[in-house]
């Protein structure tokens, strides 16, 4: 090797290095310009529709999130590179979040073709306003590593913030499951690692094992991992050696009730018939014996 | 009666049996304490055990480990009685039968005060012996459950699925009423009731005085009377049982209870 190739490459690391750093001045430039309004606290603005979306940035918090080293305010922003800024094209809360929403397939292309073709994807195109999108879940500016072990346990706790509640749930007919999934083998083991192990992800599946992430179906839809015909192959991934009736463990984070897993439920059943009465002929033959033998105490047939 | 009181006493349990009694009171006691905080994993008390563990997966097999300690026992027990029934030691003093139940009614109209009279027990009392059987049948329980939820992928080889669900929930319940009946029945019976607080020792030191045991265990009583293993010298010195290879000898019955 000569020494022409090693002088071109010094230059153009040089040259990079240069650039990066003008870049990263720049970038810290603007970032000071945003901040020196954006920092203020309680800084609101006030949509056509009466509701008032906080525009007020952390800076630290910012920093931290997984964005916070390789984006500045105008990757987002673009348009409130100005000021004063552009009008908000948007009149509810919902809109601007959904607008907003489509900044990140810039980047995330991938994800965002994925997600389009999901139930949440579909429902979120129709309109309906509590549909989840891309800052529901990961946030705006605090967006942290998906793949940490805290995001991961975490899971079921952020799906159950609408599958959990079951006023958001009748709207659209389902059926809130984070309650019963939490108590289910799989939920136990990740409430308590969440508890006691947070910075170990927990065996268990959680939400997206099963249902996908981004690309998650309606538990209708013949092609969700989920569905009859798939499920076992979904099962298969944690435990490879299930065999054929393996599936019909699965309770379907229903509580079971005469319909739904009565094996299950009538075991409930006998277990709070049994116990109670068990027990209350135990203390029953107790208290007779103290009974007994405090009533010969009394008339002086015991020492 | 006083319980205080050192009279000539017969042996009740083995060796062995007390150590039986002895590893069960161990196998139970953690089985316990590592698996109630997983049945009630969302309290506060539950998750400071599990912590206390060092997580889920430490509990999991401190639990297991003993498990498979108290079905070891299990199995043990087994072997034993088969054995000692084999060499006709086992004269079936356990076994649960009408006069049990009956005694259940006449106990109770005994200590309500409508009868006078105590009814007599054999060797062991159907207190002893309902709470024998719970354990037999709590410790089944518990183990044929405990190894689904531990092995689900073989289990559904062979059986329905849905069987892990009801398992967990029937060791769940089975577990609740084995810690309560413990700490009602067993506690009071051999710890709690006036004539033998703090504790009986009967379980610890393998013998009863022979003038407990005529109150107690009248039949029983008896039937050494009559088989001649109460003479004086027989009871007098702890732990040795002369050697009677013609009648059976009943001390040396495999079933572990006080």
């Amino acid at each position: 090797m000569g020494r022409l190739p090693l002088l071109f490459v010094s230059l153009t690391a040089f040259a990079v290095l240069l650039l990066a750093g003008a870049a990263a001045a720049q970038a810290a430039q603007e970032e000071e310009a945003c901040l020196s309004c954006h920092a203020a606290e309680g800084l609101t603005l006030t949509l056509p529709g009466k509701e008032s979306l906080p525009v007020t940035i952390d800076p630290k918090i910012f920093k931290q999130s997984v964005h916070g080293s390789v984006l500045t305010c105008a990757t987002c922003h673009p348009n409130n590179t100005q000021y004063p800024h552009p009008k908000v094209a948007a009149k509810t809360l919902r809109d601007y979040k959904v607008a907003r929403a489509e900044i990140c397939q810039t980047c995330h292309s991938d994800v965002a073709k994925e997600f389009a073709g999901s139930i949440h994807g579909r429902a979120l195109v129709m309109g309906f306003p509590d549909v989840p999108s891309c800052t529901s879940c990961h946030g705006a500016h605090d967006v942290v590593q998906a793949s940490t072990p805290a995001f991961r346990n975490n899971t079921p706790q952020l799906c159950g913030t609408c599958h959990g509640d079951p006023r958001i749930m009748a709207k659209y007919g389902l059926r809130p499951v984070y309650e019963a999934y939490i108590r289910e083998f799989h939920g136990v083991t990740t409430t308590l690692y969440k508890l006691t192990k947070p910075y170990s992800p927990t065996p268990a599946a959680i939400c997206y094992d099963c249902h996908g992430v981004h690309n998650i179906k309606d538990t209708n839809d013949p092609a969700a991992l989920v569905a009859a015909g798939n499920i076992l192959t979904t099962c298969r991934k944690c435990h490879p050696t299930a065999g054929r009736l393996f599936a019909s463990a699965w309770t379907e984070h229903a509580t079971p009730g005469p319909q739904a897993s009565p094996l299950v439920y009538y075991v409930q059943v006998f277990y709070r018939l049994l116990i109670p009465s068990v027990l209350g002929f135990l203390v029953m033959l107790s208290v007779l014996d103290l009974g007994r033998w405090a009533g010969d105490r009394l008339k002086g047939l015991r020492g | 009666m006083n319980r205080r009181s050192r009279g000539p006493t017969v042996q009740r349990f083995t060796l062995a049996q007390r150590v039986e009694h002895f590893f069960l009171i161990l196998s139970f006691n953690i089985l316990a304490f590592t698996g109630l905080p997983q049945k009630y994993f969302y309290t506060g008390w539950a998750e400071r055990i599990i912590r206390l563990m060092g997580g889920i997966e430490t509990t999991r097999l401190i639990h297991r480990t003993f498990a498979v300690l108290l079905i070891l026992q299990s199995l043990y027990h087994i072997g034993a009685v088969l054995a000692a029934r084999r060499a006709g030691r086992e004269r079936g003093a356990m076994g649960l039968g009408f006069t049990d139940f009956r005694n259940v009614l006449l106990d109770m109209a005994y200590l309500a005060g409508l009868r006078r009279e105590k009814p007599s027990f054999g060797r062991y009392d159907y207190r002893q012996k309902f709470e024998y059987w719970a354990v037999v049948w709590g410790t089944a329980i518990m183990a044929t459950t405990g190894l689904i939820m531990w092995f689900p992928e073989l289990l559904a080889r062979l059986v329905p699925g849905v069987l892990v669900p009801a398992a967990r929930v029937a060791h769940g319940g089975e577990a609740i009423l084995a810690i309560v009946a413990v700490i009602i029945w067993h506690f009071y019976n051999a710890h709690f009731r006036p004539d033998i607080f703090p504790m009986d020792p009967a379980m610890f030191t393998g013998r009863m005085e022979v003038e407990r045991l005529r109150h107690e265990h009248a039949e029983e009583y008896v039937r050494l009377m009559e088989t001649g293993d109460l003479v004086p010298e027989a009871v007098s010195p702890p732990e040795v049982e002369p050697a009677r290879p013609a009648t059976p000898s009943p001390s040396e019955d495999q079933n572990s209870s006080s």
